[in-house]
């Protein structure tokens, strides 16, 4: 609906306005990072900090609940669950796209079938199955259950199956085994999809909450999502307000880098996570 | 080694995780919601009673109930709100990619900030009290504590949170429309709205399905907001008001020990779901 050019003031006053509606609750968020803990709250709202403060907000959270902590156990499990899905993910999509081999359609089949089911159905009968492995309260319990997914299968085979099989012919008449060719023909060619798969898998790993919620239960093995409602419903305590935005800004921090950095990743990486359905 | 076999090395891994940790444990809860069992005792086969006992559990009803508030509140606003967003930040004018940035932001921190932000904003003097009750002299709102108020607020926050990741999937769409469509109309001097009501709306179609279709599977699956919002500490609270089908999951299954009743709502969640994927594909194949 492309409308002519003497609507353009108009236009901009109204995306002003939409903008700065959905920036406010970020703004705050920031901003109350590096207030004194008084202000935070202040009537009428300091839009900038009064008594500016680098790092006590995040000091204080720190000192209340292993900040740092929760933020190594994020890192740990958003890196094996990026790491496992791209790399099993990009293999599986490559056999099934460019292989025949008995049962393929079946398997196939069998993958995507499981694209479709919520983890509100998965996560008390995992629960008793992780709990018979014995690994509840523990990092294998919290970080493998989720490492691999059907959704990496299937958009690594749609790109795989683009790959002109010349290519691969090629490699073998070179005399290169199958792994090898995966590894250093197929890997590469496939690096831009890899990006859009990995920034999705970490948004997905690093939010994630209902698992990690209930598998856990020591706080030293906590994730920064669950370890957040720390400052917000401290147990018998005042909230933290100081170092709940404190907390929330570091845990926004390394989605906003890779929305700073790889912006058509990004964007691409959601749609194609939208689109899956 | 012939090179079919080659073809099954390369997908069994992801074959044997998704049996153990996908396929195992659905089929798994299928059986569970057929039985009782605490964790302790084995589980006692008890056939459909589960699901005939939800029928007239209050607690269940409440939550199917909030549930089905909050899919309508976080899917026809979203929806709306979502295209007009797109149509605004398709067009051309000054500053539009700094405004488009900041209105993406809420796509970017995890729903537990949300969350907890929006806890604080929330506060009966905070931020929010400020700006919606000032200027009439009202100083207190206790948002999150009243039992209208606070599955309302649920339902603005969730929009407000999503509304940007849609307009993004409506402006993929609308990039994919071919411009000399566009150019024609504009040609003929059709207005603005006609172009888009007779012109782009049709070319939309897949993605308007798709953009109902997950915003309905997503809001039936919503659980965080309320875990961390509710006045109670997650229980759902004030009153049950924003117990969610989710939260009344983990309510039975990790504070009650009734696995199979856990099992049951999940599974009502599931088919759902399934209904509304149902739907979206019925639409999608009468649209070709």
């Amino acid at each position: 609906m492309p409308i002519k050019r003497g609507a353009q003031p108009t236009l901009f006053v109204v995306a002003l306005a939409a903008a700065v509606v959905f920036a406010f609750p970020i703004f705050v968020m920031i901003t109350s990072a590096f207030k004194a803990e008084e202000e935070i709250q202040s009537i009428p709202i300091h839009w900038l900090p009064h008594h500016f403060q680098w790092f006590a907000r995040f000091r204080e959270a720190a000192e209340f609940a292993p900040l740092w902590r929760y933020f190594a156990n994020s890192s740990l499990y958003a890196v094996v669950h990026v790491a496992a899905t791209v790399f099993f993910g990009a293999l599986a999509g490559f056999g099934f796209a460019k292989y025949r081999f008995p049962g393929r359609t079946f398997l196939f089949f069998f993958v995507i079938s499981t694209i479709m089911i919520p983890f509100q159905i998965l996560v008390v009968p995992l629960f008793i199955e992780i709990k018979m492995f014995g690994w509840q309260n523990s990092y294998p319990g919290l970080i493998i259950p989720g490492m691999m997914n059907a959704f990496g299968v299937f958009m690594m085979r749609q790109y795989a199956s683009d790959l002109p099989d010349e290519l691969l012919e090629a490699a073998r008449v070179d005399g290169a085994g199958e792994f090898h060719i995966f590894l250093r023909i197929v890997l590469p060619l496939l690096v831009p999809a890899l990006a859009s798969l990995a920034i999705i898998v970490f948004i997905w790993a690093w939010g994630a909450f209902l698992w990690p919620l209930v598998i856990v239960q020591d706080r030293s093995m906590n994730v920064l999502a669950v370890g957040l409602t720390n400052y917000s419903q401290p147990y018998q305590h005042a909230p933290m307000w100081g170092a709940a935005m404190a907390a929330s800004t570091v845990a926004t921090v390394p989605i906003a880098c890779l929305f700073a950095f790889f912006q058509r990743y990004f964007i691409k990486g959601l749609t194609a996570a939208a689109v899956k359905g | 080694m012939d090179r079919k076999w080659w073809g099954l090395a390369f997908v069994l891994p992801v074959v044997g995780f998704l049996a153990v940790f996908n396929v195992f444990p659905v089929l798994f809860g299928f059986y569970l919601s057929l039985t009782d069992y605490d964790l302790l005792n084995p589980p006692e086969w008890v056939g459909l009673d589960n699901f005939l006992n939800l029928l007239d559990d209050r607690l269940f009803l409440t939550a199917f109930g909030n549930t089905l508030v909050f899919v309508l509140g976080a899917t026809v606003p979203v929806w709306i709100g979502s295209l007009l967003a797109a149509l605004l930040f398709d067009q051309g004018f000054r500053g539009k990619e700094i405004l488009k940035t900041a209105f993406f932001l809420p796509v970017l921190p995890p729903v537990v900030v949300v969350a907890v932000v929006w806890r604080m904003l929330l506060h009966p003097n905070g931020i929010m009290t400020w700006l919606a009750g000032s200027f009439r002299g009202v100083t207190e709102i206790d948002w999150l504590s009243s039992t209208v108020l606070a599955p309302a607020a649920m339902i603005v926050v969730h929009d407000w949170a999503v509304i940007p990741f849609f307009m993004m999937i409506w402006l993929a769409g609308l990039a994919g429309i071919p411009p000399e469509l566009r150019e024609a109309a504009h040609i003929d001097g059709a207005s603005p709205v006609r172009t888009f009501w007779h012109i782009e709306l049709p070319q939309l179609r897949a993605t308007a399905v798709l953009v109902a279709a997950i915003s309905t599977i997503n809001a039936f699956q919503t659980f965080t907001l309320q875990y961390v919002m509710s006045a109670d500490g997650g229980a759902g609270g004030p009153a049950n008001s924003t117990l969610v089908l989710g939260l009344l999951v983990l309510k039975y299954g990790f504070q009650y020990f009734r696995m199979g009743d856990a099992a049951a709502v999940s599974v009502v969640m599931f088919a759902m779901i399934l209904a509304v994927t149902a739907l979206q594909l019925w639409f999608n194949r009468r649209a070709d």
